[in-house]
């Protein structure tokens, strides 16, 4: 089953394609429009569904999905990166790293204290130096001004 | 001779302070990455494309070269060692390599992988020197039909070529295009594909698509599970190889890196065909091809030579030619644009100093690859005991910076982490990879060039034959489209011949 749902999305990708470009020139006088290629993806995306539905149905394959427990670490894992961007406008980015770090080494792969210390502060001085030290990259600082 | 006065020039721009610690640096890091399970030259390449934003162009893409060669090094250290390949062009290797490891042979191992490697290279390098220029000359003479099929040749070729469904990587092709298409159409300027959207309005970036497909999907995968890696200790005074050794390796290094550069010179294939390709012509040649797969020093020389000589090879359609021959040069290509560069025929003269300068670096970057490898190949299987779980955090936190650095925005942020998700079911459900950034490289090419041949020709299609350069490559794309069909009917009728 799980080896179809690519197919499938590659046919809902090629109907958004033809649904959205829907209203834009697929030929203008001599030369094609904004809709050419698109439209032609649309349709390869179509075939491409029908020929790895055919591939699926001929050969299904066994596919090694992780143990619950990998899953839900992965899930976690998302979780606390996609708190990076949330956080950052409040308490700054390096901030928000040095926590996802933290978090990452203490909780969710339950290594010891110190070197994971040493782990955040490597890393966040790292981040500091490189990005607004050397390059000189603006940042988003938080409250406490980091 | 042109060449070679050119070559010199190329030195002396890498003979200076800022150049030749950039060459350092990537080779260094090449180095690290390769020898990381879990994250590959491209990977390191893309997640590590921001920190170049502060230097000069021609710096840049010799420090990102030298982690896309210094990774097909590093690779063979957690082979021999650990039995896991650091990157996918170090299959092979493990294959002998840790036999010969476990036989007490690590020493010799990682000493003929680095020899071949580095013999392997400079050879590659010196056909790099004369290939190079006839073939940018040659691509002077296309126009827009050629470049069109040019492109989709870069993109048909490498989802046909070493992928276990074809089908499988025409739909990560395919999604690659889709995601080039967002945005703006780049002749009328109308909105397009971005569902009334305005973060969309700009197009989704190469970069953090880059990043989050190799960078945050293979660190997500690697940290499915605790990965508790024990490798072999080796010391320096095994790394000498007896005459036997040296007399079993000498024509495998020649043999794999002919294959390599051929094979890297063609577009779509890339190293770890290449690695497979030498160590099965290797077996083919050798007169014990029984001793293969229980620690065939023939086998571990060619499958290296193979892999370096491809990573360099892959560099002449790159730079002749601008079609990127694999995901690192992809890489390294998106590197030139963000840079302000425009690849294509015309690099090698409007860019003759950045292009010689590479060129040159890469002699300088397997020198000193030989010297971090042969002397120092114990201090780097050291660094093997550094646990992943110490690392992985870095590389998450780098490639979020990376990823919003690119734009100052956390839109990039966003696309990065989404498309880690798709990166990692990718993994999961082996869809490979590079087909998807080849196409996001090549779609802006493939679509200008399309239209405006069509309206050269006024719609005729005609235009894709009459003209002779243009028909051969029409030929070609043909040829890529038809080789997994006949494949499978091969197999089928063999199957059906064994049942």
């Amino acid at each position: 089953m799980s080896d179809v749902v690519p197919a499938l999305l590659m046919l809902v990708l090629s109907a958004a394609i033809a649904f959205d470009t829907r209203s834009l020139s697929f030929w203008d006088d001599t030369t094609p429009g904004p809709a050419f290629l698109p439209v032609w993806l649309a349709a390869a995306g179509v075939v491409l569904f029908v020929l790895r539905l055919l591939e699926a149905r001929r050969s299904p394959q066994a596919i090694a999905w992780p143990e619950r427990a990998a899953l839900v670490r992965i899930a976690v894992i998302l979780g606390a990166l996609a708190a990076v961007p949330l956080l950052s406008p409040v308490i700054g980015l390096v901030l928000a790293l040095a926590l996802f770090v933290t978090f990452l080494l203490l909780i969710v792969l339950r290594q010891p204290l110190w070197p994971s210390l040493a782990t955040v502060a490597i890393t966040a001085g790292l981040v500091y130096a490189i990005f607004v030290g050397w390059l000189g990259v603006p940042l988003p600082k938080g409250v406490f001004g980091v | 001779m042109e060449a070679l006065q050119l070559l010199g020039q190329g030195f002396a721009t890498c003979f200076t302070p800022l150049n030749l610690s950039f060459i350092v640096i990537g080779v260094l890091i090449g180095q690290i990455i390769g020898a990381l399970p879990g994250i590959g030259p491209a990977a390191g390449m893309a997640l590590l494309l921001p920190l170049t934003y502060g230097v000069p162009p021609a710096t840049a893409v010799m420090m990102l070269a030298g982690i896309m060669y210094g990774g097909m090094y590093g690779g063979t250290l957690t082979s021999v060692l650990v039995n896991v390949p650091g990157e996918a062009a170090s299959v092979m290797t493990a294959v002998d390599g840790h036999k010969m490891a476990r036989n007490g042979r690590a020493g010799a191992a990682l000493s003929i992988s680095a020899i071949g490697s580095f013999m392997a290279g400079v050879a590659a390098m010196i056909a790099v020197v004369f290939v190079t220029p006839p073939l940018a000359a040659f691509g002077l003479k296309f126009n827009a039909p050629e470049f069109f099929l040019l492109a989709l040749l870069g993109i048909t070729a490498s989802a046909s070529l070493g992928t276990s469904s074809p089908t499988k990587a025409f739909m990560a092709a395919l999604l690659g295009l889709m995601i080039a298409m967002v945005g703006v159409d780049p002749i009328q300027g109308t909105q397009r594909l971005t569902f009334g959207q305005q973060s969309l309005l700009e197009g989704i970036d190469f970069l953090p698509v880059a990043i989050g497909i190799f960078g945050v999907a293979e660190v997500l995968a690697s940290l499915e599970r605790a990965q508790a890696v024990q490798p072999m200790r080796t010391r320096l005074r095994d790394m000498w190889l007896t005459a036997q050794e040296w007399s079993q390796s000498r024509l495998a290094i020649v043999r794999g890196g002919l294959v390599g550069f051929i094979v890297g010179v063609m577009p779509g294939a890339g190293p770890t065909i290449a690695s497979m390709l030498a160590y099965v012509t290797e077996r083919r040649f050798s007169r014990h091809p029984e001793r293969f797969g229980h620690g065939a020093i023939d086998g571990v020389a060619a499958a290296e030579s193979a892999n370096n000589a491809a990573s360099h090879g892959a560099c002449v359609p790159m730079l002749a030619l601008g079609i990127p021959g694999s995901a690192s040069t992809a890489v390294l290509l998106a590197a030139l644009i963000l840079h302000g560069i425009r690849p294509g025929p015309g690099l090698m003269t409007e860019q003759s100093t950045l292009v010689w300068g590479l060129i040159a670096s890469m002699f300088i970057g397997n020198a000193v690859l030989l010297i971090l490898n042969l002397p120092l190949a114990p201090l780097f299987a050291a660094l093997l005991r550094v646990r992943y779980a110490y690392l992985a955090p870095g590389i998450l936190a780098i490639s979020l910076v990376g990823a919003y650095a690119n734009t100052l925005g956390f839109t990039n942020v966003w696309i990065a982490l989404a498309f880690g998700i798709v990166g990692w079911f990718m993994i999961k459900l082996d869809f490979p990879r590079a087909p998807l950034v080849l196409a996001l490289v090549l779609a802006p090419l493939l679509e200008s060039s399309l239209r405006q041949s069509l309206l050269l020709s006024f719609g005729s299609l005609k235009i894709f034959v009459d003209r002779p350069l243009a028909a051969a490559l029409l030929a070609c794309v043909v040829l890529s489209l038809a080789f997994p069909l006949v494949s499978a009917l091969r197999r089928a009728a063999t199957l059906r011949n064994v049942g």
